[in-house]
């Protein structure tokens, strides 16, 4: 554990700017919004920012991503496949510890069942990650529902906590503790170790009164939802609001469904694309032909419930798929975001 | 898995012969480029792999030749924007080839039972991998019976093998037209009505379905009437897939993945599934 003033805290971006691209929050000057995007300069870095609109998925998942490239010569009958993706090592500086528990997530499911993703795995290799403990709740979080924050406790090669002043930096691997010596920086003592502690609780105790939007028991609707014991009116209910615009699930830490296409790029080459899909859309399981196994809208968002909240899934994931970032009730035009839907079942199951 | 890894990144394969099946529907056959004599990598009968079509795009497709001694072809019907683009190929263009993937049918739990395939038109592309490794096999088996029903005479799919078929010993076929066609002198009506005509075994019996939902059901409904457990009834499921290997998500089924955890299920699987075929 080491010890940095408030003041140099960026430093840290700074020296992982020599090696890595770095990622952070970045406060988007056009629409005034948190951002977790590349930062050319790592003085745009703010770590005092709230929480940012997008978590840092699309860091290792691009929305866009080409992973090979081809040309194909029809007239010679010569064909041609190369791997073409993006390798470059990346940092994430200050990202919140829901974001880095999605991440987990999608490292369990992309790396850890029966086939590893080669292309995540290229983005995963070289990848630095500093946290950024939530001292204080913001508006929509409910990270101690579902034990992802307010501060990090795995995966993480450095994690900060704001003590006022000055931030605690705290060791998660041996990369993170060659860079905290590379940069001598002092050494923390336990005094600032029960502060850390302190401010946590802090944290945790002021949820009540500061993250007023959302409540979600998930663990009280695990059992129903894996079970599919729940009446099929509530699922119609919820699948009436769904707008099916897919925006809960571009914004979710774990969420990970994706299309491949090859769009043509010359007369004879075209690049194999990976793209964000969502299974709130109708084509989303519709096959060649026109048959469609998932047609009515409440199917699909019992779908994406299912993967959050069912023990089935937890199982690939090791924690369960929502990490309580609060994304998907903020930006669903209906009422649906994950937090409204728990409540929903709640009501039902004390029927 | 051979040597060659193809999970991500297809590799090439060269279009040998096309033959045309029925309408819409043809056969091509395939060698590897990179492998030792054009070989196919090993697959397991009831497996699937993902076939580029370079241009067009990526699309699963079953295995239909037996994994022992059978030349490598994908049967394909022309009913998308792919396989429209694959139709209009001709021998010696190249194709990508990722795979094989999926579970494979399960021969080594149904030794010394009966088997009986159940097929709806283009429903016999997915079985016949199987129907040809029974066939080489027959003395690990019980009775083999094979039903079949297409809308036409003509719509009859592996013309050319269901004629040896139909002779073989120890092998019984029966095949159905949906309506009366002049010079058909065989059975008409659908194919689930042949069950209740002829003498089905019932005890020790695995039963293979395959074919649209309508007559799956039917199918499903005759059998288990007949007294044939849920888990004896077999089928081979199809679902949009993007990766193949687990990851994309499209072809989820409740808790499962057709691509990893299927594309061979049990109807008892099926139905506590609980999503429609």
């Amino acid at each position: 554990m080491y010890i940095i003033k408030e003041d140099q805290v960026t430093n840290i971006a700074q020296e992982l700017h020599k090696e890595y691209q770095v990622y952070g929050p970045v406060l988007e000057k056009e629409t005034r919004q948190t951002m977790f995007v590349k930062a050319d300069d790592a003085g745009e870095i703010d770590l005092e920012l709230p929480i940012p609109a997008n978590p840092a998925k699309h860091v290792l998942f691009p929305q866009f991503e080409r992973i090979m490239s081809y040309t194909y010569d029809r007239k010679n009958k010569k064909a041609e496949i190369k791997p073409d993706f993006d390798d470059a090592p990346k940092a994430l500086f200050g990202m919140r510890s829901c974001d880095l528990s999605g991440m987990l997530c999608l490292d369990r499911f992309f790396l850890g069942q029966e086939f590893a993703d080669e292309v995540y795995r290229n983005h995963r290799k070289n990848m630095f990650i500093v946290t950024n403990t939530c001292v204080e709740p913001f508006k929509q979080c409910f990270c101690v529902c579902t034990d992802s924050g307010p501060s990090a406790h795995e995966g993480y090669d450095l994690n900060l906590t704001d003590l006022g002043g000055e931030y605690l930096v705290e060791v998660g691997s041996d990369k993170g503790k060659k860079l905290a010596e590379k940069m001598s920086l002092p050494k923390a003592g336990d005094s600032h170790k029960k502060e850390k502690e302190k401010r946590v609780d802090r944290s945790v105790s002021l949820f009540d009164s500061l993250a007023k939007d959302n409540k979600a028991w998930i663990s009280r609707v695990v059992n129903r939802v894996t079970t599919g014991l729940i009446d099929e009116k509530v699922w119609e209910y919820i699948g009436d609001q769904c707008l099916e615009c897919g925006a809960c699930t571009f914004v979710c830490p774990s969420c990970s469904c994706f299309n491949i296409m090859d769009p043509v790029t010359g007369a004879d080459s075209a690049d194999r694309m990976r793209t964000w899909d969502s299974c709130a859309y109708e084509g989303y399981s519709r096959m060649a032909g026109g048959h469609n196994p998932r047609k009515p809208v409440e199917d699909r968002r019992n779908k994406r419930f299912f993967c959050k909240l069912s023990y089935s899934q937890s199982k690939k994931y090791l924690r369960p798929g929502c990490v309580g970032c609060g994304r998907c009730a903020w930006v669903c035009p209906g009422d649906i975001g994950l937090p409204n839907v728990v409540t929903y079942i709640r009501r039902e199951i004390q029927k | 898995m051979s040597e060659i890894n193809n999970t991500t990144i297809p590799e090439i394969a060269t279009i040998e012969e096309i033959k045309d099946e029925i309408v819409d529907v043809k056969t091509f056959y395939l060698s590897f480029d990179e492998r030792k004599g054009g070989k196919a990598p090993q697959f397991k009968s009831g497996q699937f792999v993902m076939c580029t079509v370079f241009g067009a795009g990526e699309f699963a497709v079953s295995l239909p030749p037996s994994p022992e001694n059978d030349r490598f072809h994908l049967t394909v019907r022309k009913v998308g924007k792919v396989t429209d683009a694959l139709h209009e190929l001709f021998a010696g263009d190249k194709v990508g080839i990722r795979g094989p993937f999926g579970n494979g049918f399960p021969f080594d739990e149904i030794k010394g039972k009966n088997v009986i395939y159940v097929a709806g038109g283009i429903g016999l592309i997915p079985l016949r991998s199987s129907i040809m490794h029974v066939m080489q096999n027959k003395e690990k088996f019980g009775r083999i019976l094979l039903f079949l029903g297409a809308r036409t005479p003509r719509e009859l799919m592996y013309q050319y093998n269901l004629k040896d078929w139909k002779t073989a010993p120890g092998f019984e076929t029966y095949i159905t037209i949906d309506n009366p066609v002049p010079g058909w002198d065989g059975e008409n009506g659908f194919v689930h009505t042949l069950l209740k005509k002829v003498d089905v075994p019932v005890k020790d019996t695995i039963a293979f379905v395959c074919g649209p939902p309508i007559m799956f059901n039917a199918v499903i409904k005759e059998l288990t009437g007949l007294g044939i457990s849920e888990e004896s009834i077999v089928s081979t499921l199809e679902r949009h897939m993007k990766c193949g290997i687990g990851k994309c998500q499209h072809c989820s089924i409740g808790r499962t993945l057709v691509c990893t955890d299927g594309p061979v299920y049990t109807y008892r699987q099926i139905k506590t599934l609980g999503e429609q075929i």
